[in-house]
């Protein structure tokens, strides 16, 4: 008598090995250079890893859907002008024949547990491959407790990744006043801990930032620019740093630890 | 004073009031995020909250204005005049709190070095593009987060007109069409979009126009209305199970995975934005359920319903001076870090102004019956 449990693992496996397969099909036709940085916007600094359902649905569709959620989807999607917001320009005009659709449904001033709750419910609408999800900055301000966030944010993580989804955590804002703020700094390396722990990507915006904010006061940029540290070359600059990411991942070698799904999915 | 002025009182506490001064005090409270008494408002036990209590609590006020004063049988023209007019007052409203809550927010972020107050509650697009930004706020289209709720209620009272004339002259039709709408933005689906920022408006109005229509249509005893009316306490009986097996549902986090619902989703799923079916029908079994209980808190507990119901009186304005207080609760939260002693202050000092800002409204309008 077969043995449901053991087909139940057999499922994954054969997608494990499929996405394999399809990461390293898209790596291998990748003749595509990843997206420059501008100059001005200092090195990224991220951690490359491998987006391996992007990667299939680039594959299969040429087409990817992006869901930006979370706190400030300008500041992660860059300004939207001529229509679209410059990720996408930037996605599209590297990846030839890269149809990209970003669904935004930042709502800031939102917490992490809700936001979990309306990414469940984005996931089932729209199905997208990726979640781009900028967390912390709103949760530190509200001063929720570490383990709390924490646990928020490691539970909705591990349910996109249950569900095929790649994600991208967007770490917290950057502002020299808040370089002493014990709280702010302890959500911070708790979202960092958590990025780690799960193996997903996390965009440092708060070190980014911090470079360019430093690289903008050197260049003899406008004070009061400086002094508020957000600048529509800083949003720009998130921009690029994502687009860099989510193409490095795309086209990334396949990966040494494919994400396996639960059985069952 | 002029000869044969007659003094404007404010009328009695009663139950519409009280439950409007209910939702503006959780509204209040549940726009702080992560406030320590955040845990206490009805949301946690129920899938509606007091968003869905505040627009059908409209539509019923709606209602008693449209019947108590006769407007229903009268022209077109001075009908939609007057609601139109109401429409522009909570535009305006929306659009000065709209612009206090920039102030504040680039208040607290000046004073404080802290520019990422900037990016709070979708203010990032308007301190960083501002010509189509501000173009936005005028249109509707970019709303800031938590202050998204008059722009809803503009569109609402703008569109009452239509709801009044179809019931003057084919009553029947009106909750049918109301819902025709409602499963058609659920089941198509589709919303109001937001501009210049790319997404949707956060309470779509094709959708929570069905709840206004229903508080209106149900706040008289004609119709449906009276169908509820002479069968509520058996209502109650169905609706009651529906209320617990809600809070159950919600405190112990027993909700379905939303991937696992069939198409269209959005007749399955849990959301707000969409007001989708089983927050709408959980709301009327609890309203239904605690429309029984007003008299009891009238009788034992006044000096719970006197206050709350003058702020119910005056909902617009203490409306407002909420919006702003709960926006002001955030970065005092942020500066003083949310303890339960700064918590507790920001609740009291903030109930306190909404019941000052809702007695100085009512002693204007009693000064104004004098001039």
């Amino acid at each position: 008598m077969p043995n449901p449990m053991h087909r139940s693992h057999v499922f994954p496996a054969l997608l494990a090995i499929g996405l394999v397969l399809v990461s390293a099909g898209a790596a291998a036709e990748a003749e595509v250079a990843p997206p420059p940085v501008s100059k001005e916007c200092g090195e990224p600094g991220i951690a490359d890893r491998p987006l391996p359902y992007s990667a299939a649905a680039l594959q299969q569709r040429k087409r990817i859907k992006i869901l930006a959620i979370g706190a400030s989807s300008t500041a992660v999607l860059g300004m939207g002008r001529n229509g679209s917001p410059l990720l996408e320009r930037i996605l599209e005009r590297t990846i030839k024949g890269l149809d990209v659709e970003i669904i935004n449904r930042g709502f800031s001033g939102e917490l992490a547990e809700a936001t979990g709750d309306r990414i469940r419910i984005e996931v089932a609408l729209n199905q997208p491959d990726i979640v781009l999800w900028q967390v912390g900055t709103n949760d530190a301000f509200a001063q929720v407790a570490v383990d709390e966030f924490e646990a928020s944010v490691t539970d909705t993580v591990r349910w996109l990744k249950e569900h095929n989804v790649d994600v991208i955590l967007v770490g917290l804002a950057y502002a020299k006043s808040l370089a002493k703020d014990a709280h702010y700094q302890a959500i911070r390396m708790s979202l960092r801990r958590v990025a780690l722990a799960e193996n997903v990507l996390r965009i440092g915006r708060y070190e980014a930032m911090e470079v360019l904010t430093r690289t903008m006061a050197q260049g003899g940029g406008r004070p009061e620019l400086e002094d508020f540290g957000l600048t529509e070359a800083g949003y720009n600059c998130m921009a690029q740093y994502i687009a860099r990411t989510i193409t490095v991942g795309i086209f990334a070698k396949p990966p040494k630890k494919v994400p396996t799904p639960e059985p069952g999915k | 004073m002029s000869a044969g002025a007659e003094v404007r009182m404010p009328r009695e506490a009663n139950a519409v009031d009280f439950w409007r001064g209910f939702a503006l005090v959780s509204i209040f409270v549940n726009h702080v995020p992560g406030i320590y008494y955040e845990r206490f408002t009805h949301r946690n036990l129920s899938f509606s909250d007091s968003a869905e209590l505040f627009v059908f609590l409209a539509g019923w006020s709606l209602g008693l204005l449209v019947y108590g004063n006769g407007m229903r049988k009268g022209g077109a023209a001075p009908l939609t005049f007057r609601l139109g007019g109401r429409s522009l007052q909570i535009y305006m409203a929306h659009i000065v709190i709209s612009g206090l809550a920039l102030g504040l927010l680039a208040g607290a972020a000046y004073l404080t070095d802290t520019p990422p107050i900037l990016e709070w509650h979708n203010a990032a697009a308007f301190f960083q593009d501002p010509a189509p930004t501000q173009i936005g706020i005028v249109l509707l289209t970019h709303q800031l987060g938590y202050f998204d709720i008059l722009p809803l209620y503009v569109v609402l009272m703008l569109i009452a007109p239509a709801f009044v004339i179809i019931d003057r002259f084919a009553p029947p039709l009106l909750l049918p069409l109301s819902l025709g709408l409602y499963f058609s933005a659920l089941v198509v689906p589709f919303t109001a979009p937001t501009w210049p920022v790319e997404g949707q408006w956060f309470f779509n109005p094709f959708t929570w126009q069905a709840i206004f229509v229903m508080g209106y249509v149900l706040s008289h005893d004609q119709g449906l209305g009276h169908f509820v009316r002479r069968n509520i306490a058996r209502i109650r009986l169905i609706a009651l199970p529906i209320v617990v097996l809600a809070a159950i549902v919600v405190w112990f986090e027993l909700f379905p995975d939303p991937t696992t619902f069939p198409e269209p989703k959005l007749l399955f799923l849990h959301g707000k934005s969409f007001l989708t079916p089983v927050r709408l029908l959980q709301f009327l079994a609890l309203a239904a359920v605690f429309s029984a209980v007003y008299p009891t808190i009238a009788r034992y507990l006044p000096w719970v319903t006197e206050p709350l119901s003058m702020l119910g009186r005056n909902s617009l304005n203490v409306f407002c001076v909420a919006s702003l207080l709960s926006l002001s609760g955030q970065i005092i939260r942020f500066l003083y870090s949310g303890s339960l002693a700064v918590d507790t202050i920001v609740v009291i000092v903030g109930i306190g102004l909404l019941c000052l800002t809702a007695w100085l409204s009512e002693w204007r309008q009693r000064l104004g019956s004098h001039a």
